[in-house]
Formats: structure tokens, C-alpha cells, sequence
């Protein structure tokens, strides 16, 4: 018996030796600081069960265009979870610490959920706001973030244009036309989507933010249901924010298992399921049916679709002297 | 109230209306039932009827238009409020932005610790200090060698400094000023005094490799700025200077211990400044240990007590002279006073002299400073062997020194190892005239008697030195300091007839009148 416990104390001792602490650097786009908090909560105690090691996952947020280029100048990210995938490729080939074709690796072009964009407006909607030619009317004040820094707000700035491009039957003038009338409405734009919220919901400018589904929610849930209500249009774009490792980083720190597996659980039941309470449309479609009360239902376009792929649409859009910058001066 | 008053008006407007009735009815009582009157008074009261239905299309107009100037003010009161609102949020933004970019935008310093530039995150600095030091030296009774009385450049330095990438320290210090001891080497030549990188670990773990001071002497290693004194004192004639070579050193404990090991190429004895080459092929082991106890315990009174020792020790087997500068006695390496003139040389009647064998150092110090009190000493052992290459004869010399050193600030300021920082820098238009300090030194130097005749001249070569010196410092301000300072040098041996040096330094007891205006930043 003594020889047994002297055994099992020994092997505790090896057990306790041996496990460590990994730390990973998730850095994320605005809206995410709710989801990543449950996540990683979730994912901390699945690896110490899984290998008996700690996680500890530091965040970093902030607007999607910000981010990549912190860590393009060399902010040492694990894994990068941003807004759109043309960020990441800007990662990718400007630091070169990815490879170009790092969506694959994942399923679903490495996105494990999906949002959308819809109004977040005033109580009663006393501006009477049902689709996005509600947005642009002459008196109406929209809140929405600066798409040179934002992802959220490129993908809101998408899915207006995709609206008009819908309703003037893909006549870019018209559309362009929109779009200006459109910002012409904006008195602010804040760097990044958690920016925008503060500003429409804290500072009670504007009668709507174009918002991310899922911080629309959360604005609702924060500053409560008797102040703001929400408006999905008929149309809308499908956001799908990707995620992806950072190899050089992972490689150089050892964190390659513990960082694939932490992409890895995203697609998993709890993992979904964190991305459905958190108000991101799950990948998983048992999940997505069991919280399909907490989505509306829309039609919703792709940028493939609609604009012709993200490298097309920064082109067009959002690089110096493309769309955004003809028809928008502060 | 306006409701109050339209009732009366309309009270008003029926009683005036129906005066004219009263008077025809109290008039002529008699045509009361006239047929005529009935219809006058129908007709009458239809028009009362009218103006009753005007006045209330008046009020009702002008409740409108009151209810509708409410509103249009109301729309104009959100409308300014959303407007502050954005304005606000604007201003936010722009601040956010504001520090954002402050975060990355490097930083400059100007002030009386030189100029400073940084990046952001303060991994990259680069900075300039500079020390000019413009002396005077008035000798008595010095046979009046030429030059000798003379008003000098004595450090004219800019001191480049900085770090890069965090943990990499550098300095370069090009010395423009006549940076060599000796009377007579009116020319100068600027010359690299510093130029070194220092790799920071930790406070604890630091390695420095290139051309500094090595760790032996306690005065030497003290900032050339923060001397007593215009010159070291005779003990320092015994500490190696300047040196290239590579240095593991640290602070143990914020300083309570400091240790320092190295090794270099070696220079000789007094030897202030190197060519930058080696002359030989070995080595010197540099090393020192200084302990500062109390330094972090709450006993202030003993918290800048420090004692140390240090020491080097090498070996040279050479047959030129370039180890022991000899010869001619005159201009190159020996050992000097504080007037900077040379009373020892090692220049035998016959033959030269070079090192050979072991030379080894060691000097115990310590300092001990208390509020505006000072006090700095440290006792010297060098020995050196050596070879005269005519006769063949070898020898190892010990020649010793030591000095001690205080000083008391007489406007109450601290002394501290790096100097004193006025309280109240000078100036006059308020009544501030900086901090003073008097100060005072004894040193003495004693050759090995050894040395005489075979290595040195006993004719022209003091075998002893014993110094005294007494001054007065005026720091103005951080930047600016005044000294004014006298000494006198006795000597033992030597004193021969001759013009030339040492010779003719040793004949008197060297007094010398010093002044300094020195500019440190």
C-alpha cells in the first residue's frame, strides 16, 4: 500500500511537473470580445482535460484594418480571427507569415460562423426604417464605421451597394449614387464596429446603425430592449469573418498543436453553439436550427457573388481613390 | 391667460353689442313690441352669432400655429442636441486617434541632461551630451618651462550615446580637447576616448566590448565631469586607463554589489588614452568588486557608504618599449602631478626600460557620502616587472599610492559620486547663485626604491610625490560649474640640474593655480 501511494504521489508530482502554461495571442476584429470570452473559458478547459496543460488565450480587438496591419509590422499573433478574409491575405502577403492559400485549411473557406447586417434603430422607430432606402432619405441620420479601418463597415458599405445594385438592375452609377446619399447621412465614423455601438447607443446619435447582427443583439441586451429594437432588410450581405493561424509565429513560440486545435474547436458542438448564444450564425445546421429563433430570415448576397471576390472589391472600393473615396469627404 | 383674456374680450364685445339694445329697450318702452325693432334685434344677435364664430376660428388659428412653433422648436432643440452630440463624439475620436498616434510617434528631450531622441516604445534612443572644460593653470616657481602657464582646452567632447533594439547600449566619445597629461603637448590630436556596445541582459548580467574605462581605479572610473578636482590625484598615475577589451559586469540588488571582470589588451601605468592597437600579445585581467551594504536599507545616514576593491594583473615579455614609455623622460608616459608635469620617468642613464614579467594591480577604495559631506579614497599597489634591454637587469617594482578625498557643500546640497545638483541654479535677477563646494585632497605616490639607479635616473626622477590641494566649486546649475583650486607638490629625489623634464619639475615643489569653467550636459 505505501509503495502504491509513494507511486501515485510520484506520478501526480511528474503530472503536475510536466503540465505548463501556453499562451496563445488572439488578435481579432471589434465586435468579438463577448464570443472569445466565452470561448476561451470553453477551450481552456477542454485542452487542460484533453493534455493537461493551461491555455491562457490573450485578446487583442480592434478595427479589422488596424489589426492586420499590427501584425504585418509584427505584433506576434497565434492565430488571427479578423472580419474579412481580404485582411488575412494582406497578412499573408505582405508578412509573409501565412501561407497565400490559408483558407483552405479550414472548412467552410475557414469561417466557422457567419453574420449579416441590419439596422439597430431607436425605440418605436420613430424614423419608420424598413429597408435601405429608408437609410439614405434626406433627414435620417446613419451611424455606421469608416470602412478603411473597419471590416464591419466594409461589409455593411457591401451590402447597401448590393441592395442598389439589386434594385437599379446592377447599374453602378445608381449604385454609386446610393451609396453617396448614403454616407452623406453619416456625421461620425469611429474606427471600428464596438466604436460605432458606443456612438449610436451610448451617445444616442443617429436614428439607425448599420450594424453586425450579433452586436446589434448585444446592444439590446446591454442598454436593454425598451431603448432600441431590431430591423432586418429583406436583403443583406453574408458576412463570413475567416480565422487563421499564423505559422511563422506558432512555429517560433511551439504553439502549433495548441493553436490548430483552438481553430479546431470552434467547428465543434460547443464551440457552435458559443458562436449561436453569442448571436453568430453557426456552420453547424443542427445548431443553427435549435437558435434559428435568434436570426431572421433574408436574403442574403455574397461578395463573390455581387462584387466579384474581396481582392475585386478593395480594388474597386476601398483602395485610395476607389469608390469610397470619390463619394465620401469628412 | 391669453384663454382668460380672449373670454373677456368676447364678453366685452357682447355687451358692447348689446348696448344699443338696452337703450332702445329703456328708451321707448312704448315701441318695445314694434315689429321693426324685432328684426333689428334678430339681425343683431345673428351678427353676435358671426363674430362669436370669428373670434373661435381666432383662437383655434392661434393655437395652431402656437402648437406648431412648439414643434418646429422642439425638432430645432434635438436637432442641436444631435449635432453637440456628433461634435462630441467627434472630439472623442479625434483624441482617441491623437493618443493612438502619440503612441508611435517618437520623442525628443531637451533639457540639462542633453538632448534625447526615442522611438515610441523607447527601444531605440539616440542621445547627445557634450563636455567642454576650459582651464587654467598658473604655476609658481616652475623655472618657467614653456607653456606650462597656459589657458587649455582640456575636454572638448561630444558624447554620442544610445540604445538599439532595447537591450543594446552604445557610446562613442571622440575627445577634441587636450585630453593627453603633459605640459608640453601643446598640439592635440583628437582621438576616440570611448567606443564601446554594451549588452543588457538584466541590470544583474551586461557585457561591454570595446574601448572604456577598465575596472580597477575608484577615481578614475568617476565621471570626468564630477572630479573635485581639475586633475586626478597621484594615486590614478597607477591605475591603467582607457582600455579595449571585453567586460562582464552587473549591479547585484539595485547596486548594492557591483561587479565588474574583464579582459584587455593592457596599457601601462598612468597611460590615459591607448593608440587603439596592442603593443603586446597578452592579455590583462581586469576586475573589480565594489559593495554599497546599506544602500537599500532605511539607515540613510550610511545608504551611500561603499567600499571595493580592484585590481588587474598580466604579463608582458617584450623587448620594445612601447609597455613603459621611457626613454627620453621627457613627453611620453611616466608619472605626473597635478599640475600635469612629469616628475618620474624611467629613463636610466644607460639603456631603456620595458615590461617584463608580471604586472599586477590592486587597490582597495571606498566612498562615503551624507547630505552635503563627501569623502573618497583608495590606496594603490602596482607592480610591475621590468627589464633594462642594455644592462639585462630585471626587476619587479612596487610602487604605491593613495589619496584621499572630501569635500562639503557649503549651500547644503547633496554630494554625490556623479556630482552636485544646485538646489537654486544661479540666477542673479532672483537672488540664486547655485551651490558651492569646498573641497580638499591628499595624495601620495611612492616609487620603489628599486627603480633607481638601473630603471630610472635618481638625478632627474622624484622617488616620492606628496601632494595637497585645496578649491572651491561653484556649480551654477546642472550644466555649469566654475572650480578654483590650488596645489602644491613635494618631491623626494630627483631635482638635478637640467631644463628638461623631469628634471626640472622636480628641482621645486610644484605649486599650481587651477581654474575651470566646464560645460556638462
Amino acid at each position: 500500500m505505501k509503495t502504491f501511494l509513494k507511486i501515485l504521489l510520484a506520478s501526480t508530482l511528474a503530472i503536475s511537473a510536466g503540465a505548463k502554461e501556453i499562451k496563445l495571442l488572439n488578435v481579432s476584429y471589434d465586435p468579438t470580445r463577448e464570443l472569445y470570452q466565452d470561448y476561451n473559458a470553453a477551450f481552456a478547459k477542454y485542452w487542460k482535460a484533453k493534455s493537461g496543460d493551461d491555455v491562457v488565450v490573450n485578446q487583442s480587438h480592434g478595427g479589422s484594418g488596424k489589426q492586420a496591419q499590427s501584425v504585418i509590422n509584427g505584433l506576434e499573433a497565434d492565430v488571427v480571427t479578423l472580419a474579412l478574409a481580404y485582411y488575412i491575405d494582406a497578412i499573408a502577403q505582405q508578412a509573409k507569415v501565412l501561407p497565400a492559400d490559408w483558407q483552405k485549411r479550414l472548412p467552410n473557406n475557414s469561417t466557422p460562423y457567419t453574420s449579416t447586417i441590419v439596422f439597430l434603430v431607436r425605440k418605436g422607430n420613430p424614423k419608420n426604417i424598413k429597408d435601405w432606402d429608408d437609410v439614405v432619405k434626406p433627414g435620417v441620420t446613419v451611424v455606421v464605421p469608416n470602412p478603411k479601418s473597419s471590416g464591419g463597415a466594409r461589409w455593411a458599405y457591401l451590402a447597401a451597394y448590393a441592395y442598389a445594385l439589386e434594385t437599379f438592375g446592377h447599374d453602378d452609377a445608381k449604385a454609386k449614387e446610393f451609396i453617396a446619399k448614403l454616407y452623406k447621412n453619416v456625421p461620425v465614423l469611429d474606427s471600428g464596429a464596438r466604436g460605432s455601438t458606443i456612438t449610436f447607443a451610448k451617445n444616442g446619435i443617429g436614428d439607425v446603425l448599420l450594424a453586425w447582427e450579433n452586436e446589434a443583439h448585444l446592444a439590446i441586451k446591454e442598454f436593454g430592449a425598451d431603448k432600441f429594437e431590431i430591423v432586418t432588410p429583406p436583403l443583406s450581405i453574408l458576412a463570413e469573418p475567416p480565422v487563421a493561424i499564423v505559422d511563422k509565429t506558432v512555429k517560433r513560440h511551439g504553439t502549433q498543436a495548441v493553436a490548430q486545435a483552438y481553430l479546431d474547436y470552434l467547428y465543434s458542438d460547443e464551440g457552435q453553439e458559443i458562436a449561436a448564444k453569442n448571436f453568430y450564425r453557426p456552420r453547424n445546421a443542427a445548431i443553427a436550427a435549435k437558435y434559428a429563433a435568434n436570426f431572421s430570415q433574408l436574403k442574403l448576397v455574397t461578395v463573390d457573388q455581387e462584387f466579384g471576390g474581396w481582392q475585386k472589391a478593395q480594388k474597386t472600393h476601398f483602395a485610395d481613390g476607389g469608390v469610397f473615396d470619390q463619394i465620401y469627404a469628412p | 391667460m391669453k384663454t382668460k383674456n380672449m373670454k373677456l374680450n368676447r364678453l366685452i364685445i357682447l355687451a358692447i353689442a348689446g348696448l344699443p339694445f338696452a337703450f332702445t329697450a329703456f328708451a321707448d318702452e312704448g315701441a318695445a313690441t314694434n315689429s321693426t325693432e324685432a328684426a333689428e334685434i334678430q339681425a343683431l344677435k345673428q351678427e353676435v352669432r358671426e363674430l362669436e364664430q370669428k373670434v373661435q376660428a381666432l383662437e383655434q388659428r392661434h393655437a395652431a400655429e402656437q402648437q406648431a412653433s412648439a414643434n418646429t422648436s422642439k425638432e430645432q432643440i434635438q436637432a442641436l442636441d444631435q449635432k453637440v452630440r456628433v461634435l462630441e463624439r467627434l472630439r472623442e475620436n479625434d483624441q482617441d486617434t491623437a493618443a493612438t498616434v502619440a503612441k508611435t510617434q517618437p520623442k525628443i528631450s531637451l533639457g540639462a541632461s542633453g538632448f534625447s531622441f526615442s522611438s515610441a516604445d523607447s527601444n531605440f534612443v539616440a542621445s547627445l551630451h557634450g563636455l567642454v572644460q576650459v582651464d587654467s593653470r598658473t604655476f609658481r616657481n616652475d623655472n618657467h618651462i614653456q607653456g606650462n602657464d597656459s589657458i587649455l582646452l582640456r575636454r572638448a567632447r561630444p558624447i554620442f550615446s544610445g540604445t538599439v533594439f532595447h537591450d543594446f547600449d552604445y557610446q562613442f566619445t571622440p575627445e577634441f580637447g587636450n585630453g593627453t597629461p603633459g605640459a608640453a603637448s601643446a598640439a592635440t590630436t583628437p582621438s576616440i576616448y570611448d567606443a564601446y556596445v554594451n549588452y543588457r541582459y538584466s541590470p544583474a548580467f551586461q557585457i561591454e566590448a570595446g574601448k572604456f574605462k577598465p575596472p580597477v581605479g575608484l577615481e578614475y572610473l568617476q565621471s570626468d565631469s564630477s572630479m573635485f578636482f581639475n586633475e586626478r590625484s597621484l594615486a590614478t598615475d597607477l591605475i591603467p586607463g582607457r582600455d579595449l577589451g571585453f567586460e562582464l559586469h552587473g549591479d547585484i540588488d539595485g547596486g548594492v554589489l557591483s561587479y565588474a571582470i574583464g579582459i584587455f589588451n593592457g596599457v601601462g601605468d598612468g597611460q590615459r588614452n591607448t593608440s587603439n592597437t596592442a603593443f603586446q600579445n597578452n592579455r590583462e585581467l581586469d576586475a573589480r568588486l565594489f559593495v554599497q551594504p546599506f544602500k537599500v536599507t532605511s539607515i540613510t545616514a550610511l545608504q551611500n557608504l561603499g567600499i571595493g576593491v580592484g585590481g588587474s594583473w598580466g604579463t608582458s615579455s617584450i623587448t620594445n618599449t612601447l609597455g613603459l614609455p621611457n626613454t627620453t623622460g621627457g613627453t611620453l608616459s611616466g608619472f605626473y602631478t597635478d599640475g600635469q608635469q612629469q616628475f618620474f620617468a624611467y629613463n636610466p642613464t644607460n639603456g631603456g626600460v620595458a615590461a617584463n614579467g608580471t604586472h599586477w594591480r590592486l587597490s582597495p577604495q571606498a566612498y562615503y557620502y551624507y547630505g552635503p559631506f563627501a569623502l573618497l579614497g583608495e590606496y594603490v599597489i602596482s607592480d610591475q616587472g621590468v627589464k633594462n634591454s642594455a644592462t639585462l637587469k630585471t626587476a619587479d617594482l612596487r610602487n604605491t599610492a593613495w589619496d584621499i578625498a572630501g569635500g562639503w557643500v557649503l549651500t547644503g546640497e547633496d554630494a554625490t559620486f556623479n556630482g552636485v545638483t544646485p538646489r537654486h541654479p544661479f540666477n542673479p535677477r532672483n537672488g540664486d547663485w547655485g551651490a558651492l563646494q569646498l573641497v580638499a585632497r591628499y595624495a601620495e605616490l611612492d616609487v620603489d626604491k628599486a627603480a633607481f639607479p638601473n630603471f630610472a635616473n635618481p638625478a632627474v626622477s622624484a622617488s616620492e610625490a606628496h601632494a595637497w590641494a585645496v578649491g572651491l566649486n561653484w556649480y551654477l546649475n546642472k550644466n555649469i560649474r566654475v572650480n578654483t583650486s590650488f596645489s602644491r607638490t613635494t618631491f623626494t629625489g630627483g631635482g638635478g640640474a637640467g631644463t628638461s623634464v623631469p628634471a626640472a619639475v622636480t628641482q621645486h615643489p610644484e605649486d599650481v593655480f587651477f581654474t575651470r569653467v566646464q560645460l556638462s550636459f
